[in-house]
This record gives structure tokens, sequence and C-alpha cells, in this order.
């Protein structure tokens, strides 16, 4: 339908797109009309929302959705020759320009959300646990693109100088964009950019950066308000969309800031209430300057796991989550959410959230307390096989560390005091900081690394250039000669520290042992100077160095004539051992600590350090992943030093197992061929000691449970806390499973739920009888007070174990055995009861943790 | 009358021996001689011979899933329940086969 008059036509169409007029649409309309000098407007009639048709940015605002009524209105010149074109356009070309873009992996919607929140219909994102733990607090989202507040508006604007600065940036950007287009070999990858070149040069976008100069702001900050002014525009949509275009108008001003700034500058986040923090990917700075106290989870959409702010989270022992798509746009700001980075989740706060977390809580206190207890009844306290330290690298972490009962610190990155500032840090500050970790560590010992510094880091005082190859350059000790003040300025620092007491220095990167020696004639250096002086410090302090470079570990006769400790960093080591980029996704997969080519490996070096009767330790990422500890026990190591968070379950962990375990295990690893075969034997269930298939835990009398969920959630939580589980999720899937089959209940008030998996670790049958009868299964309406769960390892097989199951199952049949289970008062009568009658009271099955300590 | 039954369920860890012991016991009162081989995590328990289905009158076969070794019951009537039957409601098992 056209109407009109001499130079003002109009005419209307309904949205043929699923999607609505989404942002490559709109591109391909708004290129239609930007081919004309008329004036042309899109009106949504179900909204009433009118746009520039030359502004993509515009006609996406309008939220048209599918089979909204639009009125396109035209005039001014060639008004009757835009229409058809326009009109043409719509009614031939517009259903065809929107080919679906493929589905983003990773916005997977798996079913890892415990089954009490899925039946409670709550929401959720997920992402990949980097730093466990659980936190609550209020989404922050970081934009990229928010400038410090320094930079904000200069004093004087010149309006002109502005104005061409942004027309510069704007067709800087186009150019750089139609570069990639040109490069770009997929069809939809082409689609995308096109759509951002048309956005680059919307003239929506353009008039807006110009009426922000124009009002006083500089041209970055024009950037920063009109991404802010699109992006909640575009954020106020019901379209989700329409919403996520927010995220390509943010890329747009982000290459703006670049071409205008030179770079992007990094922005600084002042928090003031307990917050969960959401951003792409956030700077190490940027992390130390949040207040500890407000942040109580982050959500990073970056996936890089070996990042440096990504190893900072874990040393401070914030919750936090990686590789979350899209999560500044799914999430909203402002809206109270629980990070679970246990699981791998971030839910909103709801009443059912807050229940099952609160349960959560106390299920986490009952398992510490249950691990307190099987270490103090073992009657072997402190068995010694390996000590655990804590990595740190500021005062914040040092007191984390103590607080889960660090044993010291094994590796305290000094780095951190050096980068981010102007002017190197003075040898009074340095000794402030060195004092305080020693006096936090109360007398346990406290191993300093000197800075590790390098190309990847700007730091103005160091004049260091850009490397194409950072890791490979011109770093860590090799750095030292040139800057040998900043070092004995550093060195002077921590031997006056040492006096307040047990300090150990250790050198980084260090591939020859002349670098060594070197090193150590700048510590005797600064020892003389003290000396000197008449500064106190404590003489004969212990000088060891990192094992980073393969090179050192095929001259360890000699460097243990002279070096006095050595810690194993693994992270630096795997990258240098494989030849594989760390911080490259494409090869650092590939490429595992638990290969049996690194194995061997690290054999070689511990047994040629232990041989000549020296110290040493690992303080990399393969440390903190409790898989690896049966591998790291059998290797023999002194020590591991991991981040804060990490502590209290590896000890658990160590308390667990016996070096022999360990060694048998890394001989096998050491004759497996491929890194896969190492990973089938080290499933976590394979070792540890056999438990009980009965206990007193796991008799629950009194049951307050009110639903069949609760009570299986209680059970297998019980399971949990005495360690004869890791995975309660799968326990409880593997339940859910088999009740799905039919309900358990057995009539009399009995119900037997039961699974075979290798979720538990041990064999178990566990005994819950409620303080109410609750309804078991809903179809036969059946009530019950007794459940009796049995579990069962997958991989077991036949055993004498399932001989006892079976015999439980048939007594369960016999009135007076039942009558038994229903009257006794405690869960000793009940187990004593349970042993005589199926035969429990045999060696297999009452061996308990207790009396089987490791051999040494 | 002389009975045979074979009792198996998926996990085989519970069902399996519980409807094997409810079948033993509620024969009894029938007044029947039963023997019940169990196929469950164990294997095959208490099996029956050759000897043992060739003299009973009717195999029962209280099961959700497939009996091994079924070729062995050639020739007798089999009575099949699933296994939920043995547990709820084993009188009625019986009743039928007295009619």
């Amino acid at each position: 339908m056209i109407s009109g008059e001499a130079n003002s036509m109009q005419f209307t169409f309904s949205c043929p797109l699923a999607s609505g007029l989404h942002a490559r649409p709109a591109s391909h309309l708004a290129e239609v009309a930007n081919r004309f000098e008329c004036e042309c407007t899109l009106t949504n009639l179900r909204n009433g929302l009118v746009a520039n048709c030359k502004s993509v940015l515009g006609i996406i605002a309008a939220d048209v959705r599918e089979s909204d009524r639009c009125a396109v209105h035209v005039s001014g010149t060639e008004a009757s020759v835009a229409t058809a074109a326009i009109q043409r356009f719509v009614e031939e070309s517009l259903s065809s320009c929107d080919v679906p873009l493929a589905p983003l992996d990773g916005s997977k919607l798996s079913d890892t959300l415990p089954r009490a929140l899925r039946r409670a219909h709550v929401s959720c994102v997920f992402g990949t646990p980097l730093s466990r733990g659980i936190g609550q607090g209020k989404t922050v989202i970081l934009s990229r693109i928010a400038l410090p507040r320094d930079i904000g508006t200069p004093t004087q604007v010149d309006v002109q100088v502005e104005l061409e600065k942004v027309k510069g940036a704007l067709e800087a950007v186009r150019e750089r964009i139609g570069e990639k287009i040109k490069y770009c070999i997929t069809p939809t990858g082409s689609a995308v950019l096109q759509a951002e070149l048309a956005m680059a040069g919307d003239v929506f976008l353009r008039q807006k950066l110009e009426d922000e100069v124009r009002q006083g702001a500089s041209a970055p900050r024009a950037v920063t308000r009109a991404a802010e002014f699109f992006i909640d525009l575009l954020g106020r949509s019901e379209n989700e969309y329409v919403r996520q275009r927010g995220a390509d108008i943010e890329e747009i001003c982000l290459q703006l800031i670049e071409e205008l700034c030179g770079g992007l500058p990094e922005s600084t986040i002042d928090l003031q209430e307990p917050s969960v923090l959401v951003a792409e990917t956030i700077g190490p700075q940027q992390l130390l300057g949040i207040h500890r106290r407000w942040l109580k989870a982050l959500i990073l959409e970056q996936s890089a796991t070996t990042s440096h702010a990504a190893i900072l989270a874990r040393s401070l022992g914030i919750p936090t989550l990686v590789g979350v798509r899209n999560a500044r746009q799914s999430l909203m700001p402002g809206d109270e959410v629980l990070v679970d980075a246990n699981r791998g989740f971030v839910v909103p706060l709801s009443p059912a959230v807050k229940r099952f977390y609160e349960r959560e809580r106390e299920t986490f206190r009952r398992r510490r307390q249950a691990s307190v207890e099987r270490g103090r009844d073992s009657g072997i306290p402190h068995r010694k096989t390996i000590e655990v330290g804590a990595n740190a690298s500021s005062g914040e972490e040092i007191n984390a560390a103590f607080e889960n009962q660090a044993d010291g610190i094994g590796l305290f990155r000094t780095e951190m005091i050096f980068l981010g500032r102007q002017e190197p840090p003075s040898e009074e500050e340095q000794v402030a900081i060195y004092a305080e970790a020693v006096h936090s560590a109360n007398g346990k010992p406290v191993i300093i690394r000197t800075f590790d510094i390098g190309g990847d880091k700007k730091v103005p005082y160091l004049s260091l250039q850009k490397e194409d190859n950072p890791f490979l350059g011109y770093r860590g000790i090799r750095i030292y000669a040139r800057h040998s003040e900043l070092l004995q300025s550093q060195l002077r620092a921590i031997l006056r520290a040492s006096a307040e007491g047990p300090i150990q220095i250790m050198a980084p990167m260090v591939a020859s042992i002349e670098e060594f020696r070197e090193f150590k004639v700048a510590v005797s250096r600064a020892s003389q100077n003290l000396s000197n002086k008449e500064i106190s410090f404590r003489p004969n302090i212990k000088i060891g160095i990192m094992i980073e470079v393969p090179s050192v570990a095929f001259a360890l006769d000699k460097f243990c004539e002279e070096v006095d400790f050595f810690s194993i960093g693994t992270n630096d080591l795997t990258q240098y051992f494989f030849a594989a980029d760390r911080t490259n996704s494409a090869v650092s997969s590939s490429f595992s600590v638990r290969h049996p080519a690194f194995l061997r490996f690290l054999q070689q070096i511990v047994e040629q350090i232990h041989a000549a009767g020296k110290w040493v330790g690992m303080c990399g990422a393969m440390a903190a992943e409790p898989c690896n500890l049966p591998l790291l026990l059998g290797l023999g190591l002194d020590e591991l030093s991991v981040p804060a968070a990490e502590i209290q379950e590896l000890k658990q962990k160590i308390a667990a197992l016996s070096a022999e375990q360990g060694r048998s295990l890394l001989s096998r690893a050491l004759a497996c061929a491929e890194a896969k075969e190492v990973e089938e034997l080290l499933v976590p269930q394979s070792v540890g000691q056999p438990a009980p298939l009965l206990s007193e835990e796991l008799v629950l009398l009194e049951s307050t449970s009110r639903t069949k969920e609760e009570v299986i959630q209680e059970m297998v939580d019980a399971f949990y806390v005495h360690n004869r589980t890791a995975d309660r999720d799968a326990m409880e899937e593997a339940l859910w499973a088999r009740e799905a089959e039919y309900s358990t209940g057995l009539g009399h008030a009995f119900a037997i739920p039961h699974c075979k998996t290798d979720a538990v670790t041990a064999n178990s049958i566990c005994i819950l009888r409620l303080k109410e009868p609750i309804e078991w299964d809903s179809i036969q309406g059946e009530r019950v007070r007794v459940v009796v769960l049995l579990a069962m390892r997958s991989s077991d097989g036949a055993n004498s174990h399932m001989q006892v199951f079976s015999s439980l199952a048939r007594r369960l049949d016999d009135e007076d055995f039942r009558e038994h289970l229903l009257k006794y008062e405690t869960p000793r009568q009940i187990t004593t009861y349970l042993d005589q009658q199926l035969g429990l009271a045999t060696p297999l099955v009452s061996v308990s943790t207790n009396s089987s300590p490791g051999r040494n | 009358m002389k009975l045979v039954a074979v009792t198996a369920c998926p996990t085989g860890i519970a069902h399996t021996y519980m409807a094997a012991a409810r079948l033993e016991k509620v024969a009894k009162t029938f007044g029947h001689e039963i023997k019940v081989e169990t196929q469950g995590a164990m294997g095959i328990e208490n099996k029956l011979t050759e000897n043992d289905i060739r003299q009973a009158q009717i195999a029962i076969f209280a099961v959700d899933i497939e009996v091994e070794g079924r070729e062995r019951f050639n020739g007798v009537k089999v009575i099949q329940v699933p296994l939920q039957e043995a547990l709820k409601n084993p009188e009625g098992i019986f009743s039928k086969i007295q009619r």
C-alpha cells in the first residue's frame, strides 16, 4: 500500500523475520536507504518507536519483532524512486537476508545443575570453574570501555579538533573492518563483519558522537558516552538478539578508543557492597586494586585458565568461573546472584537457591569437621609425607595462606610490588612488605622469589622492549645484570627482613650455572653492604632456584653443589619442555603435566636432587590439582606450594594416601605411553583406603527431611561428608535413574534406593530413619520411615560386598528384622545388629579407615 | 506343586534378591516347593539344574530384563511377570497358578 503527496510517501509492511529486524537485515535496509538523498523514517506501529531508516542502530533500537507492522515514511528529493526501491527490498529480499548464525559452542545448557535446583526451575549460566568456592553478591559488570577517571574531561576541549578526531577514528575503524572482510573466509564471519561495518558508519552513531563533542566531551569521552547510550538503548529491548548487539557496539567503541588513545587503558573498580564482578577479562593490577572484602566472586568471559588474572584470582581464593560466553549480556547489573564455582554455574538468588546453599554450607562444615576427626582418630598425628606451602603475591594472600594452615610460603612472587607504578619501590617499602610476610608466617619458612619481569609487562622504569616472544626472551634472572641496582635494593630488603624470621631467597628462570653464580655474587654483595653499615640480617641465608628451564635438569649434579634448594615451576617447565605456549589454547591443552614423558622428566629431577641430599618442592599449577597428588607423593617431593584456597583440601587428601600408594601409582604411570592412560590411572576413586561397608556415621536417625528429594540429598551429603563420594551430583543422578525404573518402596514403611556407580568411592550401606514418615512414591501413595540405601562401585564387579547387599535385601522381607531397624535408638545398636545378622564381622568388611595407616 | 523361578532386575543389587526371598516365603504358605535362581550383580546364583527344571510343573520369571539361558526352559510352562509383581503381590502369582 502506497500513499502520499508529491514528495512525501509512505508504505507499511509486516516484519517477516523470526528474530525481527536485527543487525544484519537492518544493515541491508539502511544500505538501500542510504543510496538516496531523501529523509526516510521507519515507525514500529506496535510500540510507536521511530527510527531513521539510514541508521542500523536506529532500526535495531525500534525493536521490530516478527509480524510487527511498520510504516516507512519517505520525503524530500527522489522520494518516489527511493520508496519504490525500499519497498522492493522489503518485499523481495528482506525475508531472505536472515541466514541463521551457527550456534556458539559453550552456550550449552547441560544438566549439571543439581537436581534440587533443576526441580525449582532455576535458570542459570554455565562456566568453567577456575578457583573453587561459592560467592554471593550483586552483579557488577565491568565494561571494557570504562575509562580511568583521570582521562575524564580535559579542561579545554577544542570542538573542531575533537570532531576531526572522531571523524578520523570512524574512518580508520571502518577501514580496519574492511580489511578484515577481505581476509575473512567464512560467509557467516563476513556477514557479521558487514553488519559491524554498517554500524561503524551508522549516522545515528556519528550524530551521537558529534553531539557529545559539541556538549564539551573529548573524543574518547564522547565514545564512552555514546557506547553507554547505545548499550542501554539496545539493552532495553525485549529481544535477546537485539540486547546482545550491545556487544557489537561495544566492540566498535573499543576500536574507536584504541584508535583515539593508542591503546586500551585499564579502568579502576570501586566496589561498595558484596559483589560479583563480571568482565571479559581483567588485568592483574585491576584485580589487586579491588577491595577484597567486597569481591565475592569473579565471572570472566575469556576462557584462558593460565592468564595472570586467572592465576591471581586462584591464589587470592576468589571463587571464579571462566569461559562464560556473553556473561555481560546475560547477567543484569545489580541482580543478586550466587556463583557456584565448585560445580560451575551462576544462578539468580531465589528462596530455593538460598535453601539449597544453606544446606550446602552445613554439609561443607560437617565435612571439614569429619575430616578433622578422622585425622585425630588416626592416632598418627602429623604423619609427615609432604609439606603444603602457599603461593602468594601480596600480604593479603599470605594472611589467607596461614588462615588455611599453610606450612609455609613456598613461593612469594614479588613482581607485583614492581608493576603498575612509575618509580621502582624503595628499599624501605620492600623491607616493610617482606617483614610483614615473615611476621604473618610466625616462624614458618617464607621463600621469596626475586622479581620475574619480562617484555610482556610494561614497567616504565625498566625500559624493556616489547618482544615477539617474551616467554623465550629477556626476562627473569636474565635482566638482573642490566638492572643490578634494582636487584641489590630488593636483595638488601629481603636480607633485612630476614632478621625478623626465616626467609629463603629464590631466583626465577635460571637456565645455566653461570647465571646462578652471578646471582650468588649479587647476594654476597648485598650482605657485604649491610655488614658494612652494621645492619643486622640472618647469616647464611639459603639460596635456591626455580626449575623452569629444562637445561637445569641436565646439570643438576653441578647445581646441587651450589644451590641450597629447588622449586619446580611446572607452568613454565611444561611449556618449555613441550615447546607449547601455555597462553595459546590451541596448543596448551594437548600437553599435559600428566604426560608420561613429563613425569619421567620430573622423576629424574627429584631423584638427582634427593641423591645429593637437597630439598625440592613444586610451586606450579600441577601441585594444586588434587588428581595429581598420588603422582606427586610418588615422586617424593618435599613440599607442594599451592594457592591458599587449595591447602585444606590438599592436606585432607594427603592424610588419606600413603607414599607407598603414590609410588606404586607413579611406577605404573611412568610405564604408560599416553597422557590419557595416566589420567585413567588417576581416577580419584582408584586410590585411597578401603572404607567399611557400614559404619555408624552412615546411620542417620531422627531425620527431619520432608520429601523423597530431601531424603536422597541428605543421604548423598552423608556420603560426601564422610569421604565416600567426590561427585555428589553424579551419585544423586544414579540413584534417581534407578528410581525412574520404578519406585524402590518396599511396603511396610521401608524403601531401598540403590545405585551402581563409580561416583562413590567405597561400597556402602547407609540407613536413614525419619521422625515423620514421608511419601515415597506418589503413584502408590506409599509412606516410608526407614530408608536403606545401597551404593556399589560399578567397576568393582562381583565381590563379597555384593553378598552382603543381597542378604540384606533378603532380610528386609523379614518382619522381625525390620522391627529391629525401627526400634533401635542409637546408630551403634543398629550397626552392631547388622554386623551380627549379615555377618559383617569378617575382616573384609570390618577394616576401618583408622586401622590401616600408611607404612611410612 | 514343584516350581522353579528366576528373578532379575536392572541393577541387580536389591530387588532381585528381595523378590527371591518373597517368592520362597510365599510359596511355602501355598504348600509349594520352590527353587529360585537369582540373576543379579553377582551373576547367576542358586542355578537351576536341568533336573530342577525337568521336575518343575511351572517356571515363574519375575524379571525386568532378559532371562539368561532362557532356552533351558523350553518345554516348561512359563509365567512371566514384572519383578515388582513378586514383591507387591506374590500371592496373586500363586493363586493364578492354582487355577
